[in-house]
């Protein structure tokens, strides 16, 4: 009796998998969605559902220490009748534009040269290159601190020198200081995509301008630019997305006066305790960097042609 | 099974796949073995209450009793302000004590997080001087919300060296244009919001009313362009001080004990318009999971010893009488202090609780002139 249990059941379990496997060897679909599965059930579980929560959220209002859930447009009347979304929100993109600017032009020089130039040890070049980044944001963001303090490095370099009297207070707490920091924190960002296609350019292309008669920088201009161009996209939107946002930098170095948007999201989510409005603050800060991603993206594409 | 004689077959290539394994398992057991042995050695998370605490609270000194008792210290997490404290408790973190000021107890009493305190489970609580938790709000059932840890007063620290004073000591001070870019101030709008009521003029008493918001918030933007920095982290206040990148700002009194320490020409001011007086202390969670740990961290704190090394070492007020027989009346004076509680508290102005709609609208004021609007 028992025995006979055991067998029916190894049939029906074989059975299944039997089934299984034959579903899923019919149908290749079937086969694709089986290996995202676990891709998928993070994305939603950590993506989706999150934003969900705070596209709902950015509807509901605060009244007291408790959040009032009757939907409401509040927090974004709010945001277009207050100017202190609006300025913080114009500057966030603006120090943010201006850093990857910078980063960008920095990098590509240095992407080039290891690229071009350097042909034993590149592993090294780059390793040497993204050593910085090898210790934690907070701790770099800290050490500009030193750096550009009253008592800090230039300070001390500038007073030792006889050029000034008194520490200057222009380097620390301001928004150059945090724009200076971004571009600086966020190198590795631009560095490694334009190497990437930096060294895929074929140097053919480059060998056959150079004996038709091009001049060197218009065989940059014409091959060299146009093909490392997806580097230079993607380090922008690798470097610009997540500096409009940052808030430790603008914390720590911008004072009164650098505050940018992560800032207000934070303290809306901290002391102001009103996170229906840091969520609507936060979903409108998507939609404003999605707009420049996009305004960017149709720039390059009319330059190209 | 030799050491040196496995790494000299490692490097000529020699090395049997039995050695090998061999140093694999004997690496392995070492690895599992190690965090075993010094167990003592390290602090014991889970038999230890968690006291959530102002940064600078977090030392040794204060738990001298518990240690006696328990063998080791409490577990901490600190914050910067009041409101990122509550903040976090209200999101779920939970902490066996928390340290809020008297002000606050209404408010946090009211959140549903907290619970009355057990003073006969407390064998410092006789010592505690009553002036500093005996108000209505703060008892419920004879039993009080927060028990008193330290008190003292937030007014100016200021470099006598670098900071010329007209006439009398005051809030000006901190509104003076000649100092433009060289004042500092404190972050939080528990301090910052009812020091502008006093410079403003406003009695606190009528602090919650229209005319009252409109005038502080005036003399809050009037003053922003003239600030250097508004920080909630003690360090950076006193080591803005001591370099004379500011020469004046908002403090507490341990900022000015500590850089005289370090021989820093620096005064706590008398402003003549009073300063801002508070009582700070400590609540017990609702859920508090270690109970019976975390009432011997009250008591701890409670204790002589912490009351002296609050008045010595940080220039707080202490709240158990027996540490005021280490102290002469004129070094209590020199720190701002006095036998007499009372009369510090009084002779200064002592923040009145208001209600969470206040206290929203205040924050998000603040908040919002702190980043220029």
């Amino acid at each position: 009796m028992t025995t006979d249990l055991v067998f029916a059941d190894k049939v029906s379990r074989r059975s299944l998998w039997l089934r299984l496997s034959g579903l899923l060897f019919r149908h290749p679909a079937m086969r694709g969605y089986l290996l995202l599965f676990p891709a998928l059930l993070v994305m939603v579980a950590a993506i989706i559902v999150p934003l969900a929560t705070m596209v709902i959220m950015s509807f509901w209002s605060i009244s007291g220490y408790s959040i009032d859930t009757t939907p409401t447009l509040q927090n974004y009347q709010a945001m277009t009748d207050q100017p202190m979304y609006g300025v913080l929100i114009g500057r966030s993109l603006i120090v943010a534009a201006l850093a990857t600017l910078i980063t960008v032009m920095l990098c590509y020089p240095m992407a080039y040269y290891v690229a071009f130039h350097v042909h034993r040890h590149k592993a090294l070049w780059l390793i040497i290159m993204t050593l910085p980044f090898w210790t934690s944001y907070l701790l770099r963001v800290f050490s500009w601190k030193v750096v550009l303090g009253y008592e800090g490095v230039i300070n001390t370099a500038l007073l030792w020198a006889g050029l000034i009297e008194s520490p200057l207070t222009v380097f620390l707490y301001s928004q150059t200081a945090v724009t200076v920091v971004l571009a600086h924190s966020w190198a590795a960002f631009a560095l490694l995509p334009i190497y990437v296609s930096l060294e895929k350019v074929d140097k053919t292309f480059l060998e056959a301008a150079a004996d038709l008669g091009d001049s060197a920088a218009r065989r940059f201009w014409r091959i060299t630019f146009p093909l490392s161009s997806p580097g230079v996209i993607s380090a922008f939107f690798l470097m610009f997305i997540p500096t409009v946002g940052d808030y430790v930098t603008p914390a720590m170095l911008g004072g009164p006066d650098g505050m940018m948007v992560g800032n207000l999201i934070q303290a809306n989510f901290g002391p102001m305790n009103n996170w229906p409005a840091g969520a609507a603050l936060a979903l409108v800060m998507i939609i404003a960097i999605s707009i420049s991603a996009l305004v960017f993206l149709s720039l390059t594409r009319l330059i190209r042609r | 099974m030799d050491v040196v004689d496995q790494l000299a077959a490692l490097r000529q290539g020699k090395l049997s796949r039995r050695a090998f394994n061999q140093s694999l398992s004997a690496l392995g057991l070492t690895a599992i073995a190690v965090p075993v042995a010094p167990r003592r050695a390290l602090a014991a998370p889970d038999d230890h209450a968690t006291y959530f605490t102002w940064g600078g609270f977090d030392v040794p000194d204060y738990f001298d009793e518990y240690v006696a008792k328990r063998g080791e210290l409490p577990n901490f997490v600190t914050y910067g302000s009041a409101e990122e404290a509550f903040q976090k408790l209200q999101s779920g973190f939970v902490a066996d004590i928390a340290h809020p000021c008297l002000s606050d107890v209404p408010r946090w009493s009211s959140s549903g997080l907290f619970q009355p305190i057990d003073t006969s489970r407390l064998s410092n609580w006789p010592d505690v001087l009553p002036e500093l938790y005996d108000v209505d709000y703060n008892m419920s059932g004879g039993k009080p919300w927060m028990v008193p840890f330290e008190w003292g007063q937030t007014s100016i620290a200021y470099r006598t060296d670098l900071f010329e004073v007209e006439g009398e000591e005051s809030w000006d001070m901190l509104w003076d244009p000649r100092y433009t870019g060289r004042l500092g101030s404190l972050g939080g709008g528990s301090d910052v919001w009812w020091c502008a009521a006093i410079k403003a003029g406003v009695q606190f008493d009528q602090i919650h009313t229209e005319d009252a918001f409109v005038r502080i918030a005036a003399a809050l933007r009037e003053q922003r362009p003239l600030i250097r920095m508004y920080t909630d982290d003690t360090t950076s206040l006193e080591t803005a001080l001591a370099s004379g990148e500011i020469v004046a700002s908002m403090a507490w009194n341990s900022s000015v004990v500590a850089l005289q320490g370090q021989g820093v020409p620096v005064s706590f001011a008398k402003p003549k318009e009073g300063a801002l007086t508070w009582v700070c202390g400590m609540m017990l969670h609702a859920q508090a999971p270690k109970i019976d740990s975390a009432y011997d961290v009250l008591d701890s704190l409670l204790s002589e010893s912490s009351a002296i090394f609050n008045m010595k070492d940080y220039g707080y007020g202490g709240v158990n009488r027996k540490a005021f027989g280490s102290f002469t009346e004129e070094q209590l004076q020199a720190l701002g202090l006095s036998k007499d509680v009372k009369s510090v508290l009084d002779a200064g102005h002592f923040g009145i609780p208001q209600s969470a709609e206040w206290d929203q609208k205040m924050t998000e004021s603040w908040e919002q002139i702190k980043l220029g609007f």
